[in-house]
């Protein structure tokens, strides 16, 4: 069964009097397990379903189904407990909290929702992105490559079965951006299943599926050959 | 979100900007303290005015000579023409059985020499009881008896000022004074009784300067002391010998006072309609009197006390809701300033109750941590003050729970609206923004 389901999606912005549609009617499914790259010049509606997928935004019409249950009319409560138990995401601009050293930001999660507290997963976390001699640090005090570890091992303190990144290599030089979609293929080798949002071919390839939007509609959507 | 982990983040979070909080904080701190010493000046000056006038005695009941004038006047002398007399004073004593005293007071015009030096007293005729209804104490030798009235006898008792102007430190048991003259000899001396805030409430007399001689002997030998003055004429002074020659004549010598005590407090009031309805029937329906209630007079002014305490109080809260604003006004900048992290926490799972909770609680710690403080500054300034203005200040826990509540209240009232802003923050907004 699939993961994450979507059918004939729709997203309409209210400007002013003028609507602006960002998204025109998509359908596609996600299985347990994949990988999936999300690719599109600016405009092409990528972030908008990212946002959806990502229960921060509601479409204006269509259905989205994740895990079995339809959750594209939900209250912000329950979307609030669906982010916070069955996504995690990743920023382009890793959005930790400054004054919070990478084990609090990791443990962010855990202050919501129905979880305990568990210091013991988020060192765990922090220790699987390879930042074990860093839990007291303040983001000030790290790499950009660092944070963005410290802002994976967040997505996956609360183990959720999506990792949803936007763009997570966007500030990141070639090297470093690397290293970052290593974690995510070994994370994705572990069974989660990943979705990405990037402009750069290189990036997309570390992915199994390539999903390629343009004007608000899906224009192809096609495996990764090595 | 747990309430133990929202008030370490809420701290956390003034601990990080200790200025801007602090600066928040005085402003709890000022409105709190200032109702407290407020409230405390007022309880203290409360109990400073309960505690005089009881000790000026709140079960008795004063009825005094009025002075009259005006179209009043022509009538009164015809109906009324004594005022107030030693025989209504015996009719008070007659019908009010229930009352414990009933003593005539006559103030009168004399001098007083003392080694033909002359001094300021004021001579007093009145019975014994006179003390126990002033609530006075004897210092030394005793106060006028019975025998001293029945046989006029030429004995006196001085107050403590009169005493120190008289006699200086000097035991003026078994001495001599002039009044007018004739010669007095001093039997005993009164306790310095403490006036202060007390007179003006209860419109008493300063008892310190008086100097208490038979009642009957300031009927015959003396002239009253009114208001009008009259100068003793020869006219004057032969009504006063007809006065002495029959009982009858004896009841209508003016008087200034009566003083009625009673048996408590509660019994004041209708012992005063028993005397109003007496003596209405007596003077004919002129109002050549006046019924003082001390109990009544306390209660009155603690109910301008009370009605004072609030309004101070009300004046200080002005402080605390102004120290609410600051609050208002530094949680919206807060939130503004903080939308990327109100992004990020609801991003990771905080429902807008989450963040509603987290910024109420920020705005509830900074007026309770405040609102803590500014107790101990009000307790201190009440101190201060107490200690500066000699004012007596009395803190209450009810004040202080009180403002404490209501500071905590202001810390709810002006963190909602910011904390409401954070919570409508759109979070894709957010995470974009900065």
């Amino acid at each position: 069964m699939a993961l994450i389901e979507v059918y004939n999606l729709k997203k309409t912005y209210q400007i002013g009097t003028v609507d602006v549609p960002a998204l025109r009617g998509v359908t596609f499914s996600i299985d347990p397990g994949e990988f999936v790259a999300v690719m599109g010049p600016s405009g092409s509606g990528k972030s908008t379903l990212m946002n959806i997928i990502g229960c921060l935004d509601k479409p204006t019409s269509g259905k989205y189904i994740l895990d079995g249950k339809d959750v594209s009319r939900l209250s912000d409560w329950a979307r609030a407990e669906i982010r916070n138990s069955k996504l995690g995401f990743v920023f382009q601009s890793f959005n930790l909290l400054p004054r919070m050293t990478a084990l609090a930001n990791t443990l962010l999660p855990m202050l919501y929702g129905s979880r305990r507290r568990n210091r013991k997963a988020a060192r765990e976390a922090l220790e699987a992105v390879g930042l074990a001699h860093r839990l007291h640090h303040t983001p000030m005090q790290m790499s950009g490559g660092e944070q963005q570890r410290v802002a994976i091992a967040r997505a996956l303190v609360n183990n959720p079965p999506i990792i949803l990144g936007d763009e997570p290599t966007g500030n990141l030089d070639t090297a470093t951006g690397r290293e970052i979609m290593a974690i995510f293929r070994k994370l994705n080798e572990d069974g989660k299943t990943i979705i990405i949002v990037t402009h750069e071919l290189d990036i997309a390839r570390y992915a199994r599926r390539i999903l390629r939007f343009r004007d608000g509609l899906l224009e192809s959507d096609e495996p990764v050959v090595d | 979100m747990g309430i133990i982990d929202a008030i370490r983040t809420g701290l956390s979070e003034l601990w990080s900007h200790k200025l801007r909080s602090a600066l928040t904080m005085l402003g709890v701190i000022f409105g709190v303290a200032a109702v407290i010493a407020m409230v405390s000046i007022g309880e203290g000056a409360k109990q400073e005015t309960l505690e005089q006038i009881k000790r000026m005695g709140i079960d008795v009941v004063h009825v005094r000579r009025a002075v009259i004038a005006g179209e009043l006047l022509e009538k009164a002398q015809e109906r009324s023409p004594y005022g107030l007399t030693y025989g209504d004073a015996e009719r008070l004593r007659s019908v009010m059985s229930f009352a414990k005293q009933v003593v005539p007071v006559r103030e009168v015009f004399a001098n007083v020499k003392i080694e033909e030096k002359p001094v300021s007293v004021k001579v007093v005729g009145t019975i014994p009881g006179y003390e126990e209804v002033t609530h006075s104490l004897v210092e030394r030798g005793r106060f006028l008896r019975w025998i001293d009235i029945s046989e006029n006898r030429p004995v006196c008792v001085l107050g403590a000022a009169a005493k120190r102007e008289l006699f200086g430190f000097d035991d003026p048991i078994g001495k001599m004074i002039k009044i007018e003259r004739r010669k007095f000899r001093v039997v005993g001396q009164m306790q310095a009784k403490e006036i202060g805030a007390a007179k003006a409430f209860a419109a008493l007399r300063d008892l310190n300067s008086d100097v208490y001689i038979p009642i009957t002997i300031s009927m015959t030998d003396f002239q009253i002391f009114t208001q009008q003055a009259v100068p003793a004429t020869m006219q004057t002074l032969r009504e006063m010998y007809q006065r002495m020659r029959s009982r009858q004549a004896r009841d209508k010598t003016p008087i200034s006072e009566v003083i009625i005590q009673v048996e408590n407090e509660s019994a004041t009031v209708p012992a005063a309609s028993i005397i109003r309805s007496v003596l209405n029937r007596a003077h004919r329906g002129i109002r050549d009197y006046e019924i003082i209630i001390p109990a009544e007079l306390l209660r009155q002014s603690q109910e301008t006390q009370r009605i004072f305490n609030i309004v101070m109080a009300a004046i200080a809260s002005i402080s605390l809701l102004v120290g609410g604003i600051g609050i208002m006004n530094i949680m919206l900048a807060t939130v503004s300033q903080r939308t990327r992290e109100i992004g990020i926490r609801r991003c990771v799972g905080a429902t807008r109750w989450d963040i509603i909770r987290q910024f109420m609680l920020e705005a509830l710690v900074i007026t309770c941590i405040g609102g803590t403080i500014g107790i101990f500054a009000g307790i201190g300034g009440a101190h201060a003050i107490a200690d500066y203005a000699k004012w007596r200040t009395v803190v209450s826990v009810q004040a202080v729970v009180i403002s404490f509540s209501v500071a905590a209240l202001v810390g709810v009232i002006f963190g909602l609206y910011p904390a409401v802003r954070a919570a409508m923050v759109d979070p894709i907004e957010a995470l974009r923004y900065g």
